[in-house]
C-alpha cells in the first residue's frame, strides 16, 4: 500500500495505530493528522529529508481546514490509498457544534467520509466506531451481533447520539453496495468501507477509552445502584491490530472486535482508577437532568448502558478479517507494588 | 379438539410419531403390579434395566399420509468439537472449594467446581464462579431440607445442546433454582442449566446482577441462540409470567405456551426434554391476582396469598412443600423437521403444543 492517512493521530489510539503501521512492511508512507502538536512519540519516525511519517495539524471538524488539506497538492502527491478514521477520544472535549446543532463527532465523520469518497486515490476507508450504539434489553447479558438493532431512542443523550449517527453514516456507505452487506466483499466498488465497532478500550497503566461513563480523567463515577453491567473490553494494541487486519483484507462492512475478557463495570472502574459509586436510580436521573439543564453535558449516567451489560459476537471479524485478540487484560503488580491494569500478550 | 381441550392445539400433523411416542407407557401397569407383588425386591429396576439393554425395535418409517415432509433432506446433526472435560475425581479442589465441600459434601462441591472450572473470570452472560460458589450452599439447603426434592429421569437429558421445557409456578422462581440444582447434582456429567428469565427480571436492581452471576440469562433471541451454540442445557418456562401468577384454582394446569424455544431448538438441532416440576404450584398458592393494581405498579402480578401481603415480604417465602422433578423423553423434532421449519409459525405452534401436552402428561401421571 502506497500511503495511509490516519485521523486524530495525536490521541492515544491514533498514536498506537501509527506505531503499529510504521512496522508494517506493506505500508509506504503514513500521513498522520492531529489537532494538537505532533506527539513526541513520533519524533523518532520523522527523521530524514523524506520521512515516512508526515504529521499535519488540522481541525477535523472544520470543513475549510479538512477540505483544504484533502485537496492540497501535497496530499495529491502522496496519494493515500486508505483512510483510517480514528474518532476523537480520551480527555479531548467534544467542543461546541461547528455547524448549527451538529456535534463535532458527526461533522468530522461526515467530512472524512465525503473526502474519502471524493479523493480518487483512496481505495479503503476503515472507521473506528463504538459498540455502545446498540439498543440494550433489560438484563445483564445482551449478546450482540453486527445486525442487532441500534439505539434510536430520541431521548438518548447527545454524546451517545453522536456516536450512533456517525456509526450510521459509515454503515450506510458500507451497505450501499448490496454485495458488500453482509457477505463481506467490496462488490467491486472503488471505496471499500469497513466499520469496526469496538467496546471499551483499555491500555496498560489503567487508561480507558471509548466508554461513555469511564472515559476522561481518573476519579469516581456515579452508576445506578443495583446494576453492574458486563462490559467487554479490548486492549489498545488489539485495536491497532484489528485496524491493520481490516486494512490488509478485502472485506467490507461492519465488524465487531473485542478482547477475550468481559468485566463488570464496577470492577473495570476499580481497575482503571475510576471507582463507581452506586447512586439510587431516581436520584441519578435528577442529577443527570440537572446537569443537562445547567449545560454541563448530558452524560449517559442513566442510559441503558449504565444498567444493562453486553457481550459482542466477534465471529464475523474472525472469519472475514482473520482477527483474533492476542492481548489478555487483567491486574498485575507493578514495580511500586501497586496493582494496575495490564494488557499482556497471551501465551501461544 | 386436542387432548387438553385447547382448540389452539389441534394436532394438524396426522401420523406424527412424537404424538405416539409421548403416549402412556404400556408397560407401566405391569411394572406397578410387580412393585405391589414384591415391593422390596427391586424387580421394577431389573425389568427396566432389561428393557434398556434390549436392542430397540426398529419400526419401518412410513411417510405421514396427510403431512408431507416440510424439509425432505434431513441433515445430519452438526458435530461440535468438545474438549475433554476433567473427571470429577481428577479435579483438585482449592481452599475455597474445600470450604464449600465441608458445608455441602464432597460430591456436590466437586460437581460445582467442575462446572465452574470451565469459566474464567466472567462468562459472556455474566456468570461468575465465585458468586456461584457463595450462593450454592443456600440453594443446596433449600433443595435438601426445605423442598426435599426427589427427581427421576436424569439419564434422559442428552449431552450437548438441549432445551429443558418445564412448567412454572409459585410466584417466585424457586422451581427454576431447584431444577438447576437438580441437574447439577444428578447430571452425568454435571451441567449447569442456564435458565431463561423474563426481561422484567432483568430490569430489577440487584436481582438482575444476581441472576446473571449465577448463570441465568435474559431471554433475548441472540442469547438463546448463543447458549445452544455453546452446547448448554437451556431451561425454559414456556408459560412465562402467566405460569407463576396463575391462581390456585388452576394449579397443575399448564397455561398457554410461548413458542420461541421451539424455533431455537429447531435451528440449533437441539432436542427438547419436557420436564414436570411438581410442588411449585403449592409453594405460594395465589388466591387472587389484583391485575389493576399490578398494571398500576408496573408489576407482572399483584398476588394475594394466605400469607402475602399480610406478613409483609416474609409472606413471599415459599411453603416447605415437597418437590418432585421428572424428566421426560427427549423430543427430537429437529430429526424430522429441518431448521427451516422454524420459519413456519404453524409448525412451530403445533410442536410447542406437543411439548405442552408432554409436560402436562408428566404432571398428570406423577401428581
Amino acid at each position: 500500500m502506497k500511503a495511509v492517512l490516519v485521523t486524530h493521530a495525536d490521541l492515544p489510539l491514533g498514536r498506537r495505530i501509527v506505531k503499529l503501521l510504521w512496522h508494517e512492511p506493506g505500508i509506504g508512507r503514513i500521513v498522520a493528522l492531529g489537532e494538537g502538536p505532533a506527539p513526541r512519540a513520533f519524533d523518532a519516525f520523522r527523521v530524514g529529508a523524506e520521512p515516512r511519517l508526515v504529521y499535519e495539524r488540522l481541525d477535523h471538524a472544520r470543513q475549510r481546514s479538512v477540505s483544504d488539506w484533502f485537496r492540497s497538492r501535497r496530499l495529491r502527491e502522496i496519494g493515500p490509498e486508505a483512510v483510517l478514521y480514528v474518532p476523537r477520544h480520551g480527555v479531548v472535549p467534544e467542543g461546541p457544534p461547528v455547524v448549527a446543532r451538529v456535534p463535532a463527532r458527526i461533522a468530522e465523520a461526515r467530512l472524512v467520509l465525503h473526502h474519502a469518497l471524493e479523493h480518487r486515490s483512496v481505495r479503503a476507508l476503515v472507521a473506528l466506531g463504538s459498540a455502545f450504539v446498540y439498543a440494550l434489553s433489560p438484563g445483564n447479558a445482551n449478546h450482540l451481533r453486527e445486525d442487532s438493532p441500534l439505539w434510536l431512542d430520541p431521548d438518548a443523550p447527545a454524546a451517545l447520539r453522536a456516536w450512533i449517527d456517525s456509526d450510521m453514516l459509515f454503515q450506510a456507505e458500507a451497505g450501499r453496495a448490496r454485495s458488500a452487506w453482509p457477505s463481506g466483499s467490496s462488490g467491486g466498488r472503488r471505496l471499500r468501507v469497513v466499520l469496526l465497532r469496538v467496546p471499551t478500550v483499555v491500555a496498560s497503566g489503567g487508561y480507558v477509552y471509548l466508554h461513555p461513563l469511564l472515559e476522561g480523567a481518573a476519579g469516581p463515577r456515579p452508576r445506578p445502584a443495583g446494576f453492574d453491567p458486563l462490559c467487554p473490553v479490548i486492549a489498545d494494541k488489539d485495536v491497532a491490530r484489528a485496524v491493520a487486519a481490516a486494512l490488509a483484507s478485502d472485506a467490507a462492512g461492519v465488524f465487531q472486535v473485542a478482547g477475550r475478557e468481559r468485566v463488570p463495570l464496577s470492577v473495570l472502574g476499580r481497575w482503571t482508577g475510576r471507582p463507581t459509586l452506586p447512586v439510587p436510580g431516581p436520584l441519578l436521573r435528577v442529577v443527570a437532568l440537572g446537569a443537562a439543564r445547567l449545560g454541563l453535558g448530558d452524560a449517559a449516567l442513566d442510559a441503558p448502558l449504565a444498567r444493562y451489560g453486553m457481550s459482542l459476537d466477534v465471529r464475523r471479524a474472525a472469519a472475514a478479517l482473520g482477527f483474533e485478540p492476542r492481548y489478555r487484560i487483567g491486574l498485575a503488580r507493578a514495580g511500586d507494588g501497586a496493582l494496575r491494569l495490564e494488557a499482556v500478550p497471551a501465551p501461544a | 379438539m386436542s387432548a387438553n381441550g385447547d382448540p389452539r392445539e389441534r394436532p394438524f400433523l396426522a401420523g406424527d410419531p412424537f404424538a405416539a411416542a409421548a403416549g402412556p407407557d404400556p408397560l407401566a401397569p405391569w411394572l406397578d403390579a410387580l412393585d405391589r407383588w414384591a415391593p422390596g425386591a427391586g424387580l421394577r429396576a431389573a425389568v427396566a434395566a432389561e428393557i434398556a439393554a434390549a436392542p430397540p425395535e426398529v419400526e419401518p418409517e412410513e411417510p405421514a399420509p396427510q403431512a408431507p415432509p416440510i424439509e425432505p433432506p434431513i441433515e445430519p446433526p452438526i458435530e461440535r468439537p468438545r474438549a475433554r472435560a476433567p473427571r470429577l475425581a481428577e479435579l483438585e479442589l482449592d481452599a475455597d472449594w474445600r470450604r464449600l465441600a465441608r458445608w455441602v459434601g464432597e460430591d456436590p462441591a466437586r460437581r460445582l467446581a467442575l462446572v465452574a472450572s470451565r469459566v474464567e473470570g466472567w462468562d459472556r452472560f455474566g456468570l461468575a464462579p465465585g458468586v456461584l460458589r457463595q450462593a450454592f450452599p443456600y440453594f443446596y439447603a433449600l433443595y435438601r431440607t426445605w423442598f426435599r426434592v426427589r427427581s427421576e429421569g436424569h439419564a434422559r437429558v442428552p449431552e450437548g445442546p438441549v432445551v429443558l421445557a418445564a412448567n412454572h409456578g409459585g410466584l417466585l422462581p424457586f422451581d427454576g433454582a431447584m431444577a438447576v440444582v437438580d441437574l447439577l447434582l444428578h447430571g452425568d456429567p454435571p451441567r449447569l442449566a442456564r435458565a431463561i428469565v423474563d426481561r422484567w427480571a432483568g430490569s430489577l436492581p440487584w436481582v438482575n446482577v444476581f441472576f446473571a452471576r449465577v448463570g441465568q440469562v435474559v431471554g433475548t433471541h441472540e442469547n438463546f441462540e448463543r447458549l445452544l451454540e455453546d452446547g448448554e442445557a437451556v431451561l425454559v418456562f414456556p408459560e412465562g409470567v402467566e405460569g407463576i401468577r396463575k391462581p390456585i384454582s388452576q394449579r397443575h394446569r399448564l397455561q398457554r405456551f410461548h413458542v420461541g424455544f421451539v424455533e431455537h431448538a429447531l435451528r440449533a438441532r437441539a432436542p427438547i426434554v419436557p420436564m414436570a416440576i411438581l410442588g411449585s404450584d403449592d409453594q405460594a398458592p395465589i388466591l387472587f391476582d389484583v391485575k389493576p393494581l399490578a398494571r398500576l405498579l408496573g408489576l407482572p402480578a399483584a398476588p394475594i396469598t394466605p400469607t402475602f401481603p399480610w406478613f409483609g415480604p416474609l409472606g413471599l417465602l415459599p411453603y416447605p412443600v415437597g418437590y418432585r422433578i421428572v424428566y421426560g423423553e427427549p423430543l427430537r423434532f429437529h430429526e424430522r423437521f429441518g431448521p427451516n421449519a422454524a420459519e413456519d409459525p404453524a409448525v412451530v405452534r403445533a410442536l410447542a403444543g406437543q411439548v405442552r401436552r408432554a409436560v402436562q402428561r408428566l404432571i398428570d401421571e406423577r401428581r
